[in-house]
């Protein structure tokens, strides 16, 4: 429907530049303290992984960009890690880089590749690209050929316990932007995300709008719809919303649906938090 | 400066169509220069409505495909000469329609010097709505009282705010307007339909005007005259005062209360 925003660009350049952007530490930050040069720090952050079932980068480029296009404040810019391990072989490594050409050219940022079979090593290394540990994301049981994990730079955990997509990788905690604000009505159908952050709504949230936040979630207004706070997992992430008719209520995955109105709660300033992993909600005084 | 005004609203058969031709023909009383496009194709309607399906020799999807120019396509009104009607095509599908030849028809109509363009839109989100919204400066939303309705037209105002020409550019928004349809103040007093301040409160938005619901809207759509030329009805009259309303003057609401004649609105205090 809606005409391509950019082709592809062709330059690799490009999206490898874009991408270590992301890691680069604040020159505030050393500046702050004369004496340090670098800090080396360790969080959790969480990445989506694009796992390719095509070469063809037209291919690829119109359905990533179809995704992009359905929730921009998803994915646009979004750092992404391509899975190869769905294809007949490991491709070459131009064949890789038109692919992360096509996929950076549809809004996304490839930052490395998911570690599969040996020949991704080299493939990598070729590509001058990080290799992240097999994420553990997919509950599905993989159809992958099987490979021997391969020992990676970050956190190689054997555990296939299922967490919460996460993938170890410095995060400057300077980098964690100021809370994101939205004015408008959040009417049925949308879907907000503050990414790292905090999330205010200054109006309502429809039934069927979605608003979900990395931190806490404040509404000055009516929730409707379906709020979700610590979407990567914070558990201290609170909802505070003025007016209480929410269909669903979640705080880092514990997640509560009100198929009828709450007497106490319902049309009530509401908070919601976490106790250990109970979703409690309570009456704003 | 010409307009172009959006009648949409994501569920079917709440009185779109109904209101597309009322309003065209509405403003086209009050003087303006009036071209109404039906966006249904395959599903076209808005001729019938409009009384003038018999004189269709190109439509829309023609026009866009350059297979007739838009003077030979626009039919005008025969009660009015300052109304032209631009029909759907029953033959062909949605996916006739295209970003480029919409905007092309739009800005040939823009050059034909009318003061407004009204696009009737078909039901749903997909790309004929989309099509229908996407260059509009203005969007009036018809909802019925009822819960399924004003819920898509939630959805509707949500794709009015994100996915039309003026949101993508950032420069303006496109202006809402809710025209509530089928209402009935009796059974809202019985607490079987929303009433007004329901609608408005779960939507945010105030209403440009609320038609009552009437036999004489089906009538006249049979008979190929919008109501609102039926100047004795409640309906044709509510109409024109939406009509009122939406070219900037302030005239009251009618037809809201319910009418205390009934045994029982007399019973429920009406």
């Amino acid at each position: 429907m809606r005409a391509r925003k950019s082709p592809p660009p062709a330059a690799t350049a490009e999206a490898s530049a874009a991408s270590i952007d992301l890691f680069e530490s604040k020159p505030s930050a050393a500046n702050a303290a004369s004496a340090r040069v670098a800090e080396l720090r360790f969080g959790q952050v969480g990445i989506a992984q694009l796992k390719l079932h095509s070469l063809d980068p037209a291919l690829v480029y119109a359905d990533v960009e179809a995704r992009v296009r359905a929730a921009p404040q998803l994915f646009e810019g979004a750092p992404l890690v391509l899975d190869l391990s769905a294809l007949d072989a490991v491709p070459a490594a131009a064949a890789v880089r038109a692919l992360i050409d096509a996929v950076h050219g549809a809004g996304l940022h490839p930052v490395g590749l998911a570690a599969g079979e040996e020949g991704v090593v080299a493939l990598a290394r070729a590509l001058d690209l990080p290799l992240f540990a097999k994420l553990r994301a997919e509950r599905e049981p993989a159809p992958v050929p099987e490979a021997a994990a391969v020992p990676v730079t970050v956190a190689a955990d054997a555990d296939p316990a299922p967490e919460p997509v996460v993938v170890e990788v410095p995060v400057p905690a300077e980098a964690r932007p100021v809370g994101q604000h939205h004015a408008d009505p959040v009417r049925s159908g949308q879907r907000l995300y503050a990414r790292g952050t905090d999330l205010t709504v200054a109006a309502v949230v429809g039934h069927g709008a979605e608003v979900i936040a990395d931190g806490s979630i404040h509404i000055y207004g009516v929730l409707r719809g379906r709020a979700l706070a610590g979407a990567r997992g914070d558990a201290s992430a609170r909802i505070y919303c003025q007016n209480f008719q929410a269909e669903l209520v979640a705080i880092a995955g514990q997640y509560r649906v009100f198929e009828e109105p709450v007497a106490d709660l319902h049309g009530k300033p509401v908070q919601a938090w976490l106790e250990g992993d109970k979703l409690r909600l309570a009456p704003l005084s | 400066m010409t307009e172009i005004i959006v009648v949409t609203s994501g569920k079917g058969g709440v009185g779109k169509t109904t209101s597309s031709a009322s309003i065209a023909m509405g403003l086209a009383r009050r003087g303006k220069r009036v071209a109404v496009i039906d966006f249904d194709v395959g599903l076209r309607n808005l001729d019938l409505i409009m009384g003038c399906e018999r004189r269709v020799v190109y439509d829309f999807v023609n026009v866009i495909q350059g297979e007739a120019t838009l003077k030979q396509a626009l039919i005008k009104d025969k009660r009015f000469d300052n109304l032209h009607v631009l029909a759907a095509s029953q033959t062909r599908d949605k996916d006739a329609l295209t970003k480029e030849g919409v905007e092309r028809v739009l800005n040939e109509l823009k050059e034909m010097a009318f003061d407004i363009i009204l696009c009737d839109s078909p039901a749903g989100i997909e790309k004929g709505a989309f099509l229908a919204m996407y260059f509009a400066d203005r969007a009036i939303v018809v909802v019925n009282p009822e819960v399924s309705s004003v819920r898509d037209s939630d959805r509707i105002l949500g794709l009015l705010a994100s996915k039309t020409r003026h949101a993508e550019s950032g420069e303006k928004r496109v202006a809402q307007h809710l025209l509530l349809t089928r209402y009935n103040p009796e059974r809202v007093e019985r607490g079987d339909m929303m009433s007004i301040a329901d609608v408005q409160e779960i939507l945010g938005l105030e209403v440009l005007g609320v038609i009552p619901e009437s036999e004489s809207v089906l009538a006249g759509s049979n008979a190929g005259n919008p109501v609102i030329l039926d100047t004795a009805s409640n309906a044709g009259q509510a109409y024109d005062d939406a009509v009122a309303r939406l070219l900037g003057e302030s005239v009251p609401m009618r037809f809201t209360e319910a009418q205390k004649k009934g045994f029982l609105t007399r019973l429920f205090g009406g």
